[in-house]
């Protein structure tokens, strides 16, 4: 139940505080946000991330380099792998490894099939609380399926643990790519069916067109990337612009929209997906043989020179960056973490939610594709 | 471009240190009192992404780093060359008992909520931030937390240990 409280005024033009929070059907994930309404307007939004704050940060300077791997993975759900990764890639630079090439492509296949199921997921949860129960039991459904690649290949459904410093742990197993292809395919040949049911339909348009609109200006302002930044114009992906893992290998294409809307992020959203199978097609066609891993030191041993590291990678919501500071020690001595949906869940919700109506606040929050265990880390 | 930034920064602030890295970082130390002017001279030569800001205890130092990350995003939407490809990296540093600073909400307003954060977490005081209330932890904390001299497993024995085991 939603909290109200009355704090000035009175008849319909009072001033109510809403507490709009996780329990709320209109909320999706651990967050919550106090809302001062004037009828069903929004005058003005405030934040409260901390349901899921689980200090990793702090806890990751209590553990060893390789024992950090199973944490690093639980700041973002949804989408651990590009977490995984941009660990490793720290690691790596702060140690000195070098990755072998097949492991590049490997690592660049993993990180477009999670951004796959990632992006299945968002849309799980934007077409969902739109009212679209159909398109939203179908991403359900493919994300499972990307998800039994994955526990093939890994072990786990969820958390994988498997990009790790000096490449990944282990190669693919036999007819693995055949079953990419396979379940790719199957996801692809329901694109006309989402597109008819979910992108192409009316009430979409007529629920997302001006819902939280962002200019380029406000966007660069408040520090967005990713799906949010995109959609207002920009061809800035990190994957392009400072290309890491594969990216450089293949031709690729960045989509974007000009209007900076709910409507125009979710179609970023869409064609990124298109353009991500697209891609892991190209990846496994270029894929060279040879080794996946190169050997590192004892990790029970291992000491990493002192010094200091920003690396970033996209993930699906955004510019995912990390800045990692070694000692000299068996342990890192500051781990940060800059992850998207910290900017986009709480200074750019705030500031898209002045003059939103009440209904619009979820489809705002989840069009800005915040998922709150990356704001609270 | 990256040579001149370095010129210009050394030429218009005093105490200022640059250093390059081979990697395309560009580590830029500075005094406290000149953070925002030299934030505000960065974003206008480009820099125009603050990426992170993050804090970090030298105990054995007795100082608190803090740490703004810069990048830049594209020029007309498409161009990202060499010149955009940096990094740099401003930090300061400021003794552990006294950490205070400007805040910079009015360069890069996405910093609000990491200034907010570090001051939750490290202890240092931001002058000037408009809400400076916590951010993510509900309890009040002696030090702040993530302070290398606050021991987790000791708080969590006195926090939580009277808490009797479950017995089946």
């Amino acid at each position: 139940m939603a909290q109200i409280s009355e704090i000035a005024g009175s008849g319909s033009g009072r001033e109510l505080e809403l507490y709009f929070g996780p329990q709320h059907l209109g909320m999706v994930g651990n967050f919550s946000i106090t809302l001062k309404v004037e009828g069903d307007r929004v005058l003005k939004a405030t934040a409260n991330p901390g349901y899921l704050h689980r200090g990793f940060e702090k806890l990751m300077e209590y553990r060893t380099w390789i024992q950090n791997f199973p944490m690093v993975c639980r700041i973002n759900v949804v989408e651990p792998d590009s977490m995984e990764m941009v660990y490793a890639m720290a690691v790596e630079k702060l140690a000195g490894i070098e990755v072998p090439e097949r492991a590049q492509y490997i690592r660049s296949i993993c990180l477009e099939l999670a951004r796959v199921s990632s992006h299945l997921f968002g849309l799980w949860a934007y077409s969902n609380m739109l009212g679209f129960d159909t398109p939203a039991q179908w991403a359900m459904y493919h994300r499972d399926l990307v998800l039994d690649l994955f526990e093939e290949l890994t072990g786990g459904r969820v958390y994988h643990i498997y990009l790790w410093p000096g490449g990944v742990r282990r190669d693919f197993p036999k007819g693995f790519r055949d079953r990419i292809v396979h379940t790719l395919h199957s996801i692809g040949g329901w694109v006309p069916d989402y597109d008819a049911t979910f992108f192409n339909n009316r009430l979409f348009y007529e629920r997302a067109r001006g819902v939280g609109q962002l200019s380029q200006e406000q966007a660069k302002a408040l520090g967005a990337t990713g799906p949010v930044l995109r959609a207002t114009g920009m061809k800035f992906d990190i994957r392009k612009v400072e290309p890491y893992a594969a990216y450089d290998k293949v031709d690729w294409e960045v989509p974007t929209r000009q209007e900076g809307d709910a409507y125009s992020r979710i179609w970023v959203v869409r064609d990124e997906l298109i353009e991500s199978v697209h891609m892991v097609f190209k990846l496994l066609d270029a894929m060279p043989d040879g080794e996946v891993y190169n050997r590192i030191p004892n990790p029970f041993k291992w000491r990493i020179p002192p010094g200091e590291a920003y690396v970033r990678c996209e993930s699906s919501r955004g510019e995912l960056g990390l800045y990692l500071v070694s000692n000299g020690g068996d342990k890192p001595y500051r781990v940060h973490f800059r992850t998207p949906s910290y900017p986009h869940g709480l200074t750019i919700l705030e500031k898209a939610l002045e003059g939103a109506s009440i209904a619009d606040v979820g489809n705002t929050m989840i069009s800005l594709y915040v998922v709150a265990p990356e704001i609270d880390r | 471009m990256i040579a001149s930034l370095r010129t210009g920064l050394e030429a218009t602030f005093k105490g200022v240190e640059v250093t390059d890295r081979e990697d395309g970082m560009m580590f830029v130390l500075a005094p406290g009192e000149s953070i925002p002017a030299v934030l505000r001279y960065l974003r206008e030569h480009g820099l125009d992404h603050l990426a992170l800001v993050s804090c970090v205890d030298w105990i054995e130092e007795g100082e608190l780093e803090v740490v703004y990350l810069l990048t830049c995003y594209m020029r007309n939407n498409t161009d990202y060359g060499p010149e955009q490809r940096r990094h740099v990296l401003l930090r300061t540093k400021l003794p552990r008992e006294s950490a205070e600073l400007d805040s910079v909400i009015g360069i890069f307003e996405n910093a609000e909520p990491h200034e907010r954060e570090i001051h939750e977490l490290y202890g240092v005081h931001f002058e000037g931030h408009p809400r400076l209330i916590p951010l993510f932890l509900e309890r009040g904390y002696e030090i702040p937390p993530f302070r290398k001299d606050f021991d987790t497993r000791q708080y969590v024995e006195k926090t939580f240990g009277a808490i009797p085991p479950v017995e089946d």
